[in-house]
């Protein structure tokens, strides 16, 4: 019952997309995470709750930085990869060590990225 | 070529089925005189379109259009919805009803549901205050004739909500559709069943038949074998690739209710942009010749037939010919339509299969059914996520790695869930969530025995020879389709000599005998193996009914008419499901869509 309930505000702010209340989307979810923590079983959930609500908060200054509404709501591997489209290489290292991300990926994420934008030489360098 | 399939070689009667919708459908709009406006749900379209053409309906007056949000736009003053049980198609019609109403419209309506009348769904139409403005019935849709031996009940999400929503209503649609079956080909004598959702089709069943019997004594049944099969028992052969023609068609092109749609520059036309409706059936001459090939010998069949074609048409310019020699060429170019069409979309077909990746994918889709060398999978499918590849073909694989082993490594399990989250969005906790519900993506609880079936079942043959097939393992190049052993067994011997197999796979299995143990027994005979004495003095084949509950997949179609085409085999086999899918369609609504 106590998942069930955990995992009905998990599901809401997803159908509430799109609304700029990001404060109390980013509350329900650290709430799911909170209700999630309560059984052992659902550490797993529990934990991708918390980075949820973390990718929400730094997708919330990077589109207050860049001024592009672009961020919320994408992955964090498409977060990476906008990033370094952007040039704003800082700002994709600091996701990386934020959410752990493993070598392996990350340098799928960087050649994708700057095949995108065509930034040959940073690609010869890398 | 008409799109609704020529049903005259059927084993049984389908035609007599498929004249019996029409002839409902028609009485229904009859009875609405004049000129009136048919709205159907969009998903019923392509039932629809197996059953009556769009002129036969024009004749009896019909406007036709598709039910959405929209408000409807008709001079008809007679409005008829036809519309599957669904709560949100009910907000629409509210809508439309509501709307007459404000712009003071006089409109009759009429709601027909398909195939039956739903509780919720009135009662929705109650809250929202249209249920008295509307006169309700049903269309007893429960079938509808994909081809002269395959029976689909059109229900595509019967799977899922089965295993994670626990809604079992198409159980009870599905013994109702074998139900009327019988009540046209005669009681069904064997019932062989495997799988929890099947055992439950039989029980309804039999139910339904103390309730409504048909009648034993009248006819001898047409249908002497029913097989009931849970999807669930065999998740493996839908996640791999099918390498049947018809198969590989689905795969890239989606077959949709017997046709498929695409670019018309693919099909030799130059028209920019354009889509044509290409219609796949056996209908189709050459198309039933090669529908079930392996596509390598598919290649095959159409070089040498365009080669010979040519050679025809050398020996006509070049030498003189007899007024019937003539004749018997310009007979062949009657064909040659057809060859277009299949040299056309062989060839888009092969632009895809030559792709390395793809190559890669069927490799790894071996190595994976074989159980070898897991790791090489497991960081194959890592990669895949890494590269962000389309999640549908990553869980494709995922699932078969997850069901051959029933179930990874707790810490690879936690580390891929994770690794999918990052990738491809949070929201995707409810995807994953789903499937592991379903059993299909999930940690490893117990050691996996699927190596025990592969072997005792034989599933893995080496050395097939996909252009003079001896097996069905010609489908996937090497792979037998489990499913297709199971019911292999079945109708050779029934259960008994595999119970120790069948305990491995999912749900329980049951057998029985139907309508009197004396007749029971007499039609054992027709059904068992192959007796000459006995088909020459019965004079006719047996036919087998295999209904598929969570859907088929082409490959598996392919190989069950392999089967019954055997010089040995003495029966015919007409496949129903809840719908044709591929392993795309199949986990489709399992992920989770942000709207």
């Amino acid at each position: 019952l106590l998942w069930r309930e955990s995992w009905d505000y998990g599901k809401n702010p997803m159908a509430s997309k799109g609304t700029p209340l990001h404060g109390p989307r980013i509350k329900l979810i650290e709430k799911a995470r909170d209700l999630f923590a309560e059984t052992k079983e659902q550490i797993f959930e529990s934990k991708a709750a918390e980075e949820h609500a973390k990718l929400l908060r730094m997708q919330h200054e990077l589109e207050v930085s860049t001024k592009q509404a672009i961020f919320v709501d994408s992955s964090i591997s498409d977060t990476i990869r906008t990033c370094i489209v952007l040039g704003n290489h800082r700002a994709a290292m600091k996701v990386k060590t934020e959410f752990k991300v493993s070598e392996k990926r990350w340098y799928w994420l960087k050649v994708f990225a700057l095949a995108t934008i065509r930034d040959w030489d940073a690609l010869e360098k890398f | 070529m008409a799109q609704i399939p020529n049903l005259d070689n059927a084993p049984i009667n389908l035609a007599s089925l498929r004249e019996q919708s029409q002839r409902e459908l028609i009485t229904i709009l009859k009875n609405i005189r004049g000129k009136k406006c048919l709205v159907i749900d969009p998903n019923l379209s392509g039932s629809l379109s197996l059953i009556v053409q769009t002129a036969v309906l024009k004749e009896h007056g019909v406007e036709l259009r598709h039910l959405s949000a929209e408000p409807l736009e008709t001079e008809c003053t007679k409005v008829v919805y036809l519309v599957r049980g669904q709560l949100d198609l009910m907000k629409h019609i509210s809508l439309h009803i509501h709307d007459n109403a404000s712009k003071g419209l006089q409109r009759e309506c009429f709601l027909y549901f398909v195939p039956r009348r739903s509780v919720s769904c009135e009662q929705i139409l109650k809250e929202e205050k249209v249920h008295d403005s509307l006169t309700i019935g049903e269309y007893p849709l429960y079938m509808v004739l994909m081809d002269e031996d395959v029976i689909s009940f059109e229900l595509e999400c019967a799977y899922k909500e089965c295993l994670v929503d626990s809604d079992t209503s198409s159980l009870w649609h599905i013994a109702k559709a074998i139900h009327k079956l019988e009540s046209s080909f005669g009681l069904i004598p064997n019932v062989r069943a495997k799988g929890k959702a099947s055992l439950r089709v039989a029980d309804i069943l039999e139910r339904v038949q103390t309730e409504e019997p048909v009648n034993v004594s009248d006819v001898l049944p047409e249908i002497s074998t029913l097989i009931l099969l849970d999807r669930e028992v065999d998740m493996v052969t839908p996640m791999c690739s099918q390498l049947t023609y018809e198969g590989l068609l689905d795969e890239v092109l989606h077959v949709n209710n017997g046709s498929v749609e695409l670019d018309a520059s693919i099909m030799g036309v130059q028209q920019e942009g354009r889509k044509v409706k290409v219609p796949l059936n056996s209908s189709d001459k050459l198309f039933k010749e090669i529908r079930d090939l392996n596509f390598e010998v598919v290649v095959q069949v159409l070089r040498q037939k365009a080669t010979s074609m040519k050679q025809d048409y050398a020996d006509i310019t070049t030498t003189t010919q007899t007024v019937s020699e003539l004749k018997d060429f310009v007979k062949k170019l009657n064909s040659l339509p057809e060859m277009t069409r299949h040299i056309n979309l062989a060839q888009h077909l092969s632009t895809f299969t030559s792709k390395p990746s793809f190559l890669g994918r069927l490799d790894m889709e071996h190595t994976i059914v074989e159980s070898e060398s897991y790791d090489i999978c497991f960081e194959y499918i890592e990669e895949m996520i890494h590269k962000q590849e389309p999640l549908i073909s990553v869980l494709r694989l995922l699932v078969l790695l997850s069901v051959t082993n029933s179930g990874l490594p707790k810490k690879h399990y936690d580390y891929l869930r994770r690794e999918l989250l990052h990738s491809y969005g949070f929201e995707h906790m409810a995807t994953l969530n789903n499937l592991e519900k379903a059993g299909l993506f999930r940690k490893q609880e117990m050691r996996s025995n699927w190596l025990t079936v592969k072997r005792a079942l034989h599933l893995v043959v080496e050395d097939t020879d996909t252009a003079n097939p001896n097996d069905i393992a010609y489908v996937f190049s090497g792979y037998a389709p489990l499913s297709i052993r199971l019911i292999q067994q079945a109708i050779r011997s029934g259960w008994r000599p595999i119970e120790e197999i069948l305990k491995l796979l999912p749900g329980p299995h049951s057998e029985s005998k139907r309508g009197g143990l004396s007749r029971g027994s007499s039609f054992e005979l027709l059904s068992g193996v192959s007796n000459n004495v006995d088909k020459a003095a019965v004079g006719r084949r047996s036919i087998v009914l295999v209904v598929f509950i969570g859907g088929v997949t082409f490959a598996e179609i392919s190989a069950l008419r392999f089967l019954s085409s055997q010089e040995l085999a003495a029966y015919d086999i007409v496949v129903a499901t809840t719908k044709v899918v591929n392993g795309q369609a199949l986990l489709d609504p399992f992920v989770e869509k942000l709207t």
